[in-house]
């Protein structure tokens, strides 16, 4: 009997007990299920990371921060300025390698509003920061470099600070607020802007909404008693990419400062902590499949073997007009992959439609994409063979003297 | 006229361990049984007459000796070898008939065939229909074994045994399930079986079924004796 007849007979005998081969399918399907809506929600996130970092300055993104002082620092680390405004003009006049230089000083003052009032984050920025943060005004503009030039007494709004001060965003358009008494006129509100990893998440970008922008000049004139910057964001140019211009700016930042009291780093690291939360959640919910396929695949290969008992007068008649041990592993063989087969696609279906309740009521991006459902099937498979290995060996092994057993 | 015997067995022993205890199911038979031939094989329980039918429907292999079975020896086959001459030179019938339940009439007589591999589907059916119009089972092809008489079945069983052309046909106490009546259904098919040609060895204690045969091999421990 040919390998395709072996089947043929195996898949007949599984549709013959359809019962029991069903219940010996829960495990592998249950498996299957939690491996297929792992894998989706995975590609999900990886998708919303990469999403999130393009959003926040994307992989060109170069974040130059104040190293902390030693304990005790040398004479030369305590003469430093550490990082000033100068040395964001610095980079930008000299550097060939960046795209942008986005310096930024962060304080927290007293809005007030002709009917309303709030305390809140104030950034002195300058345009470039608008490009690296992809940030778009719902009404009126940006900051402008006349404004930075001129020390202009401009701001633009978040959208919650406009919502809030002026009961609706864009009536904040040309209105007047005063910064702990100093007034600014409102050239722009930006759009809302928000991002969710996971419904239970909240809104990862809402802090921008409660902030505004002033010009960094005039942030420094009116508010400062020195130049030291909040934050230095650098864009690389597509060019050169971000390790040359890493290079470049370590480089020009060290013959400022004559010590190495800066540290470089690359846009996304730690600002993903809802990310990290969901690999970590995700990871689970794999161990917890693959411990469900194992004990599915035990399953599957005790019930196969009590069924390779329970039929052992059976298996012995077929030796016994013939069946060749070889045929007979074949057939028992081809029972298990017919009933894993059947088991992968339940398992499948579970899987997406778990996938879909998930990526439902908790707001996760998540897709059973081709891929993701023949990896599915193809573990499942994988189980079946390894599971059925032994209990049809067995089943080669029956004597057909087996037959008259009473 | 040994070489042109279907069925030539000289010194062949079994031996079983149970435990601490050696068995000697057969203590050095010889045995000839020529084509044609219709031979009852008797004896007390214990007498070694199943052994010795096991080893002559190569569904066990002898401790020692040589068995030829029409004309090839196959007293060192094992496993696959084996398992092919049962297909081809050996129908077997049980005593408990061994029909799969799941399977239709038509199907249970293909089997055989479809374990032999290399037969098409529809020759197969043709030949399983051919044997089960011969055994006058024709209009019960589509039923399963427990729509069935036990003579019925039996008769299905002695189909199955007959479809792959084998030189020849054993039966374990095939009458041994039945009611009178259906036994001599059965038996009356062994005869006309016989009538055609065929060589026939049946396994019995029954002193009737026996008198059917041309010839009593007699077993008393482990030895023929007759």
């Amino acid at each position: 009997m040919g390998f395709f007849d072996s089947l043929l007979t195996g898949l007949d005998e599984a549709r013959r007990r359809l019962g029991q081969t069903l219940l010996s399918l829960l495990g592998l399907v249950l498996g299957t299920a939690s491996i297929v809506a792992v894998l989706a929600l995975f590609g999900g996130q990886a998708d919303t990371t990469a999403r999130y970092l393009a959003e926040v300055g994307g992989a060109g993104t170069i974040i130059v921060r104040d190293r902390e002082l030693p304990v005790s620092p040398t004479p030369a680390e305590l003469a430093s300025k550490r990082l000033t405004l100068d040395d964001a003009m610095f980079l930008k006049e000299r550097s060939r390698t960046l795209a942008a230089v986005s310096p930024g000083w962060t304080l927290h003052l007293r809005y007030q509003a002709p009917e309303r009032g709030l305390s809140g984050q104030v950034v002195g920025t300058v345009p470039d920061f608008a490009v690296i943060n992809s940030i778009r005004p719902l009404v009126g503009r940006y900051l402008s470099d006349l404004d930075v030039e001129r020390q202009s007494r401009v701001m633009v709004l978040g959208w919650k600070y406009a919502d809030s001060l002026f009961g609706s965003a864009p009536a904040a358009l040309d209105q007047p607020v005063s910064l702990n008494g100093t007034l600014f006129r409102v050239v722009g509100v930006l759009e809302r802007e928000e991002f969710y990893f996971a419904a239970w998440g909240g809104n990862a970008l809402e802090y921008r909404n409660e902030r505004s922008y002033i010009p960094i000049s005039t942030a420094f004139a009116q508010f400062a008693d020195n130049r030291r910057l909040s934050f230095l964001t650098l864009q690389a140019h597509p060019a050169h990419g971000p390790q040359v211009a890493s290079a470049e700016v370590t480089s020009l930042l060290y013959a400022r400062h004559g010590v190495e009291d800066f540290d470089l780093t690359g846009a996304g690291s730690g600002d993903a902590d809802d990310a990290q939360f969901l690999m970590m959640f995700n990871f689970i919910f794999l161990i917890v499949g693959v411990v469900s396929l194992f004990t599915g695949g035990i399953v599957i290969a005790n019930i196969m073997l009590a069924s390779v008992v329970e039929r052992i007068r059976e298996l012995g008649t077929l030796m016994a007009i013939g069946a060749t041990p070889g045929t007979i592993f074949l057939q028992m063989l081809a029972e298990v992959v017919a009933v894993t087969a059947i088991g992968g696609v339940a398992g499948l279906a579970v899987g997406t439609a778990m996938t879909s309740l998930v990526s439902k009521f908790m707001r996760l991006p998540a897709v059973v994409t081709p891929d993701i459902a023949m990896l599915g099937l193809a573990t499942a498979l994988a189980v079946g063979l390894l599971a059925g290995l032994y209990p049809a060996w067995r089943a080669s092994r029956i004597a057909p003297v087996e037959a008259l057993r009473a | 006229m040994a070489g042109d015997a279907l069925i030539a067995a000289t010194g062949l022993t079994k031996m079983y361990r149970m435990g601490r205890v050696e068995v000697h199911a057969l203590r050095g038979v010889d045995l000839t049984v020529q084509a044609g031939e219709f031979a009852a094989i008797m004896g007390p329980s214990g007498s070694g007459k199943s052994t010795l039918m096991h080893i002559l429907g190569c569904l066990d292999r002898p401790s020692t000796g040589r068995y030829v079975l029409d004309g090839a020896d196959v007293s060192q086959m094992k496993g696959r070898q084996l398992a092919q001459v049962r297909n081809h030179k050996v129908g077997f019938v049980f005593q408990t008939f061994n029909l799969m339940p799941r399977l239709s009439v038509e199907e249970n007589v293909a089997l055989p065939l479809k374990y032999r591999g290399g037969i098409r589907r529809r020759d197969r059916r043709e030949r399983a229909l051919r044997v089960l119009d011969r055994l006058g089972l024709g209009d019960r092809i589509g039923h399963r074994p427990d729509e069935l008489s036990g003579g019925q079945r039996q008769r299905v069983a002695i189909a199955r045994a007959l479809v792959g052309e084998p030189a020849i046909l054993m039966a374990d106490e095939p009458t041994g399930n039945l009611d009178s009546k259906a036994g001599a259904e059965v038996l009356a098919t062994f005869d006309e079986l016989h009538a055609a040609g065929h060589t026939i060895i049946i396994v019995t204690h029954d002193p009737n079924v026996a008198a059917r045969a041309g010839r009593i091999i007699e077993v008393t421990d482990g030895r023929v004796v007759a």
